[in-house]
């Protein structure tokens, strides 16, 4: 369910491995989900040793599907599934009702809003999340403001404020609530460095002012706590606020398919073979966890691809060891066998330098892996050597000081 | 003069404090390997960036076409390819990787086209 | 040039204005109705608890007791006729202790008097058992109270009123009124209209429309409730309206707890007299208080559970510090002939919309004879939604309108059609709110997130493709500055 990088990704990697009847579902008139309007190079580094675009990353997924004949409907919106992998999709055409034997979540995720922020001040028009703004200038034409402030620190604000400046926009200024940046200095560098665009660290949008289009905002530092300062307000006079405060994984139909979901990362608990606690049904991408380099995502779809494989020749074992995290916002997976070593991916709550991050079972420590610079925006991985594990218990991941 | 710069090579991120005159680096500190130097070098002397912009399309089925330019341009010359983009219109259907600007500026690089456009 | 004499002007187009205008339309009557927003629902009207109250809560012998009674027995047929979201869900006003049982019974009293039916006192185990994830010991059930869309209400009778031969006029801001010859002449914004009625139905701002019939001494305080709306996945915490019983000692209206007809849950509102009457900004510290209240009401709760807040404002007669009681003013003041000026129509308005129109009709025909259409039709339907049809139904409806198949809001389930439908809407409303109003799409937890680009494209192309001319709500709220090539 979703043609974006993980879907096409794991479609390709199935029909490597001999699974023929595969069907990929897509909401938009094209595949390759929300890279279309990631026009900006720096994707695919690791995977093709080139810097391309969003656009044309996708369509290196798009062409090794049509070389290996994967069949995929596009316009069509699944708007229900079942826990027995019942799939309902709408387009034009009607409804289409699907059975599969195994269902690939790769819906991607949504943007944080300013309602779910509670940012206080009137509604006036020009509030935009990231991705809405980026929509609207990449693939509709349509130019949403002059004079910018850009709340979240986020690679994709930190985009949007050089796309908005090269389009002739004049971004004011990036606000971050954290005392860190939350997205990769690479950014911060090419996307405000650059453009002499200044990011200001431990502040908030305290207030948003103006009746019919936006005004002003009034920003305020803020203390450890992430609430505001009283008596530390500015006004910034501008027409446009851009946010770009966090990523939530779409898993609406998820639910109904009774996945159960990781508070932490809001997306579904998986196992090594990233099969979700509903027996069949797998996620992979940005509905899992929200990625910071698609080339990971690619990565994970494939690892995917080889558990669904496995799945269908019924050779998955039970996967009852629990992945504890600590000073780490989650792990992926949070289940493993303890049959075969696995890789872990995680994020560090917060910056660390000159870290260790260790895998310990009770009193044994399993593994560890040296940390010299690891912030949240960069996810990193460990792989845990299932011959170290020696019993059931949890395996705890933790992140300690060298 | 002195400059502060992070380095983008590897996930470290080495701040790096810089001395240099003319061009020419007389110290550097802060790195944990010597593979930033080049990269120094080049931010210090001709720092170059890689651009993506919007080209219009008649005709087709989107209002607009991505492009980039083939290889990184000088930090200074943004705007102006930039600006040489803006002029830009084709006509559907265009192709990925089509030429929209053969050695746009006479930089030594082309902007192309990163996306399918059919006819709309 | 002959300019139009209307029969009756209607200023204000909100929920009581065009309530006004569907029952004047049920006569052989010229009808205007002057906005001076760009749509019907944009002021009191679209800033509310959606409640259908029973009028236990209004002092005997008010016009505010005895029209919301009449408005809560009524609305059913109010409801079917203009195909209204509606469910009539019952409420329980909770207390914990003896005072606060004696304060419910005082108000099952009063609610007797006003003609309520069905109150009853009910204790802990009737609670549990009609919202078992809260509180309390004594509770007044009250079964008539129910839950609406005040959007779809406010639209509906204007949309029927609309059917039925009113105009509507949007961006007509009353700005002066002649009276000459035995007519008035209505000066706004855009132009001057004249009218043998003049019907003041200006909410906020009906005590300046009444200064300028001349009816003085009024001043309406504008007093702003703050909301907070709940995702609707935790809806079924909360299957019908529970209040706290209003408790003197600490002087608070307490936290009430409203479900909205389409399963979400919202906390609020607040009260705090401001001075602008347009400012409906929500503020920090009632945020932070609805937050608390709500989760300690509700330990489920979390944070992304709140997925946006929102301010109303009361045009309220009392002002601050004086507190008191102030009824519905609905009256033809001697000065000014041929008018009817209502003023401080605050809660219960929504509910006692068709009755409070009813008394203007009967003021304007005791005061001359009005002949009754005999083509007037009552009905007004919207189109069928997507979401609330059964898995065959759809396949039809797709069928039939493939628009039917292609989801625009995700969130919402909301189909192409539902969207071109409320774009194409008989009263020409083209904001990205009117829209939002209409069809509910960009009203989910992505707050528009996947399908404002989509339905600012569909609006612009219905425009002529004038990105300028886009607007979110207000004039001067354009989303555009221009194509980006």
């Amino acid at each position: 369910m979703g043609g974006g990088p993980a879907g096409l990704a794991a479609a390709v990697q199935l029909k490597k491995s001999g699974v023929d009847n595969i069907l990929v579902i897509e909401r938009e008139k094209h595949l390759g989900g929300i890279l279309r309007q990631c026009i900006h190079d720096g994707f695919g580094l690791t995977r093709f040793g080139e810097s391309l675009s969003g656009p044309e990353y996708a369509q290196r997924f798009i062409d090794e599907a049509d070389r290996y004949g994967v069949e995929s409907v596009a316009d069509s919106t699944v708007i229900d599934i079942a826990p027995d992998k019942t799939v309902i999709a709408a387009s034009r055409h009607g409804l289409s009702i699907y059975e599969a034997q195994a269902v690939i979540l790769t819906m991607g995720c949504r943007e944080r809003t300013r309602g779910a922020l509670s940012i206080p001040g009137s509604r006036p028009a020009g509030i935009y999340t990231a991705g809405v703004a980026q929509s609207y200038i990449n693939i509709k034409n349509l130019m949403i403001g002059k004079r910018i402030i850009i709340l979240g620190s986020g690679d994709i604000g930190m985009i949007m404020a050089r796309r908005l400046t090269l389009e002739g926009g004049q971004v004011l200024g990036v606000f971050e609530i954290q005392p860190y940046p939350s997205g990769l200095p690479r950014n911060i560098q090419q996307c405000l460095n650059d453009y002499d665009i200044p990011l200001y660290l431990n502040r908030t949008v305290s207030d948003v002012h103006g009746k019919s289009r936006l005004e002003g905002v009034t920003v305020s530092q803020v203390d450890e706590k992430l609430q505001p300062i009283p008596g530390s307000e500015q006004f910034y006079a501008c027409d446009t606020l851009i946010l770009s405060v966090g990523l939530i994984p779409e898993n609406e139909l998820s639910r109904k398919a009774g996945v159960r979901l990781d508070l932490r990362t809001k997306g579904g608990i998986v196992d090594e073979n990233f099969q979700t606690s509903t027996p069949g049904i797998f996620a992979a991408g940005n509905v899992l966890h929200v990625h910071d380099l698609v080339d990971f995502v690619s990565l994970e779809a494939e690892r995917l691809a080889a558990g669904v494989v496995r799945y269908l020749h019924q050779e998955l074992p039970a996967c009852d060891i629990e992945i504890q995290p600590q000073g780490l916002t989650h792990t992926i997976p949070q289940l493993i066998s303890g049959n075969r070593d696995v890789e872990l991916f995680f994020r560090v709550t917060r910056p660390v330098s000159q870290a260790v991050v260790e895998l310990w079972q009770g009193d044994k420590k399993l593994t560890a892996k040296r940390l010299p610079k690891a912030i949240p925006a960069e996810m990193m991985h460990i792989t845990l050597p299932a011959s170290e594990l020696i019993n059931k218990l949890p395996v705890k991941a933790v992140v300690v000081n060298a | 003069m002195h400059k502060q710069i992070t380095c983008i090579l590897c996930p470290n991120g080495c701040e790096i404090q810089c001395e240099y005159v003319d061009g020419a680096i007389l110290s550097v500190q802060g790195n944990k390997c010597n593979k930033g130097q080049v990269y120094f070098q080049q931010e210090l002397t001709d720092p170059r960036r890689s651009i993506a912009s919007l080209v219009k399309v008649n005709g087709g089925e989107l209002p607009l076409v991505s492009v980039r330019v083939t290889a990184p341009i000088p930090r200074e010359m943004i705007f102006p390819v930039v600006a040489e983009i803006k002029k830009q219109e084709l006509d559907a259907p265009v192709h990925l990787g089509q030429i929209v600007i053969a050695n746009v500026l006479g930089l030594g690089c082309d902007v192309i086209a990163t996306k399918n456009v059919s006819i709309g | 040039m002959m300019v139009k004499t209307y029969d009756a002007i209607i200023i204000g187009g909100g929920v009581v204005g065009s309530a006004i205008a569907r029952e004047l339309s049920r006569y052989q009557l010229d009808i205007a109705v002057l906005e001076k927003e760009n749509d019907v629902c944009c002021a009191t009207s679209g800033h509310n608890s959606g409640v259908l109250h029973a009028g236990y809560n209004n002092r005997p012998g008010s016009k505010m007791a005895r029209l919301c009674v009449a408005g809560n027995a009524g609305f059913d047929q109010v409801a079917a006729e203009l195909d209204i979201p509606f469910r009539r869900t019952g409420k329980l006003v909770i207390g914990f202790d003896g005072d606060d049982l004696r304060q419910l019974k005082r108000l099952k009293q009063q609610g007797q008097d006003n003609g309520c039916r069905g109150l009853c006192i009910v204790g802990r185990d009737r609670i549990k058992e009609l919202i078992p994830d809260v509180q309390g010991e004594y509770a007044l059930y009250s079964p008539n109270t129910g839950v609406l869309d005040p959007f779809q209400l406010t639209i509906g009778l204007a949309e029927n009123a609309h059917h039925n031969g009113v105009r509507y006029l949007f961006g007509q801001q009353v700005t002066a009124i002649r009276r000459q010859e035995g007519l008035y002449h209505i000066q706004t914004t855009r132009g001057w209209f004249v009218s043998r009625w003049v019907i003041n139905s200006a909410g906020l701002y009906s005590d300046r429309i009444a200064n300028m019939l001349g009816v003085e001494g009024y001043q309406i305080n504008p007093c702003r409730g703050e909301y907070f709306i709940l995702d609707q996945r935790i809806g079924y915490l909360l299957p019908l309206p529970a209040y706290p019983v209003p408790n003197e000692h600490s002087g608070g209206l307490g936290i009430h707890l409203t479900p909205t007809v389409d399963g979400n849950i919202m906390i609020g509102p607040s009260a705090d007299y401001i001075d602008q009457r347009d400012d409906y900004a929500v503020t920090r510290p009632v945020m932070d208080m609805l937050l608390e209240e709500g989760s300690r009401i509700f330990p489920l709760l979390r944070r992304e559970h709140f997925i946006r807040n929102f301010a109303g404002i009361r045009p309220k007669l009392t002002g601050p510090g004086c507190g008191g009681f102030h009824d519905f003013v609905i009256e033809c003041a001697p000065q000014a002939p041929n008018t009817v000026n209502l003023i401080g129509i605050e809660s219960p308005g929504l509910t006692a919309s068709t009755p409070i129109a009813r008394e203007v009709v009967q003021l304007i025909g005791e005061r001359e004879r009005l002949e009754e259409k005999c083509d007037f039709d009552p009905l007004r339907r919207r189109p069928p939604r997507l979401r609330e049809l059964s898995v065959d139904e759809q396949q039809q409806m797709i069928r039939e309108n493939p628009d039917y198949g292609q989801v625009i809001c995700r969130c919402e389930l909301i189909s192409k059609a539902e969207v071109m439908a409320a774009i194409n809407n008989p009263l020409g409303v083209r904001t990205m709110t009117g829209i939002k109003y209409r069809c509910r799409s960009m009203m989910g937890r992505c707050q528009g997130g996947y399908c404002q680009t989509r339905i600012a494209e569909m609006l612009l192309e219905k425009q002529g493709g004038a990105y300028d001319q886009l607007l979110y709500h207000h004039d001067g709220s354009n989303l555009f500055y221009g194509r980006v090539r």
